[in-house]
């Protein structure tokens, strides 16, 4: 458990690390990259999930966005995976209930539920790789920001701010916790059954009351529930930014409706 | 303005447990100051500090800075007076970089980007640490940290500086560095802390606290020699005066 807390605080850390590099990516003003990502998420998320193939050619936009922001493909597409479990969760009843014969590669039937069941996948996975390069050329606190100058009400960006912040600090807490237990466990690997509910308890306690201190620390400083910028001198909106939008949501939403793919597969048929 | 910049006026304080960490405490600092307050552990030190810089209101009493009573209408105003340094750092640190982390409170302060950009730099060049404005708070050694946690503060420019252990879990050189530094500020100052010796080298004045009240309020150097009250209260002197 203590490696994959380790490993989980370090995937935080590399992802705001990125944030702080320098890249054409980095120099786009926070808004543009978010409002792209939604166009990006909207359109792909909409395409009818039989349209397996339309759906792959959506891996472009973060292919190209991760590239541009100096993100290694193969990192990020480990971190992407993580969704899996989840999203599999949701398609799994499309590959169970719709048993109709799609296609036949070889001895093998594809039914319309597997194809859709992949294309979830492959929606997940998309979507968090979009979502990550997001974070990691914006960084989050930048990221909320930008969400409260396009509009989204308060009281969800400072939210959404404070759970980010507070992900971080259980991490820690429960880091501290289980090398506190393993220093005492002579070689047992987990503790035992009963122990747990005490552990997770006293995590709860230990993370309220170090979020309560986080808190106070912002109180002292002025934090009234707006998130301020803090990143003096930044450039603001430019040219780049609305050719970098513009330019995006043009070609997502003509992907979106013309299903280039199929047209392309027609042509050549 | 007062002449007392900073008055306590028998101000007690209950948490919402039903503890009662101060009662009846008076106290007056007047400008330029520097205060040190001891006790033992949960005598009500930091409670003390949490009332000064506005981050508790008091249940009985009256608290105000620089003429000022602190109400809930006049916390943002009192809270950008007292700068509040933790005493864990890591409490205090939250932004992504040293820099964003320090542009916080000036921010919140709503100044222009090159009023803020100007502060940053004035406040992370007078406690060193200029060279770390772009590095992530997490991987900073535990002096570097308490720096960057007085810069944070020093930033909004406050009149008052309060700050809660500021020497602990510092190794000797990193502890000689923060001391060297606070001695430098002519901030009206009110520092708690188990160290006597920093207590006696940056602190004319020392406030002694025990079980929530003020057990004695003088010089440092005479209340040192009071080995009687620094017996009942469970302290000690400094190794120099032993």
């Amino acid at each position: 458990m203590k490696n994959s807390l380790q490993n989980a605080l370090c995937a935080l850390d590399a992802l705001e690390r990125n944030a702080r590099t320098e890249s054409p990516m980095h120099r786009l003003d926070a808004r543009a990259k978010l409002l792209a990502t939604t166009v990006y998420l909207v359109t792909m998320l909409s395409v009818p999930l039989p349209q397996l193939s339309e759906i792959l050619l959506y891996a472009l936009f973060p292919m190209a966005t991760a590239t541009l922001g100096g993100m290694r493909l193969g990192p990020l597409l480990r971190r992407s995976l993580a969704v899996l479990p989840f999203v599999a969760l949701i398609g799994i009843f499309n590959l169970l209930y719709d048993r109709t014969p799609a296609l036949r590669i070889g001895p093998l039937t594809v039914t319309e539920g597997g194809i859709e069941f992949a294309a979830i996948l492959l929606r997940g996975i998309l979507s968090m790789a979009a979502l990550l390069v997001l974070i990691g050329t914006t960084g989050f606190y930048a990221l909320c920001r930008a969400m409260q100058q396009s509009g989204i009400p308060r009281f969800l960006t400072v939210q959404l701010l404070f759970v980010y912040r507070y992900l971080r600090v259980l991490l820690e807490e429960a880091l501290a916790m289980s090398r506190a237990c393993d220093a005492r466990s002579f070689g047992r690997k987990h503790p035992a059954l009963r122990v747990w509910g005490t552990l997770v308890g006293q995590l709860l306690l230990r993370t309220f009351d170090r979020a309560e201190q986080i808190h106070r620390a912002m109180l002292a400083r002025g934090f009234t529930g707006r998130i301020p910028d803090c990143t003096a001198g930044k450039p603001r909106w430019r040219r780049a930014d609305t050719a970098f939008l513009t330019g995006w949501s043009l070609a997502l939403i003509a992907a979106r409706w013309s299903y280039p793919v199929e047209t392309l597969t027609r042509l050549f048929r | 303005m007062s002449h007392h910049y900073l008055q306590f006026d028998r101000v007690s304080y209950r948490y919402p447990g039903g503890r009662e960490a101060l009662r009846d405490v008076s106290l007056r600092i007047t400008h330029g100051e520097k205060v040190a307050l001891v006790g033992a552990n949960g005598t009500g030190k930091s409670t003390l500090l949490l009332l000064a810089a506005g981050l508790l209101l008091p249940t009985d009493g009256e608290v105000s800075v620089g003429g000022i009573g602190l109400t809930p209408r006049t916390l943002p105003i009192v809270r950008q007076t007292v700068g509040l340094v933790f005493q864990n750092p890591d409490h205090q640190l939250f932004m992504p970089t040293v820099e964003e982390d320090v542009a916080f409170g000036p921010a919140n302060m709503g100044l222009t980007p090159e009023e803020i950009e100007a502060r940053v730099t004035a406040a992370l060049e007078s406690v060193g640490a200029l060279h770390l404005r772009k590095e992530s708070p997490c991987r900073l050694s535990g002096g570097q940290k308490r720096s960057a946690a007085i810069a944070t503060v020093l930033a909004m420019e406050p009149s008052v500086l309060v700050l809660d252990e500021p020497t602990s879990d510092l190794d000797p050189r990193a502890r000689r560095q923060t001391l060297e530094l606070l001695k430098r500020f002519s901030h009206t100052m009110l520092v708690a802390t188990h160290d006597m010796e920093m207590a006696r080298e940056l602190c004319p004045r020392m406030i002694v606290l025990r079980d929530g009240e003020i057990a004695a309020d003088g010089a440092t150097e005479t209340l040192f020699r009071d080995t009687d009250l620094l017996d009942a209260c469970g302290l000690e002197p400094p190794c120099r005066m032993r």
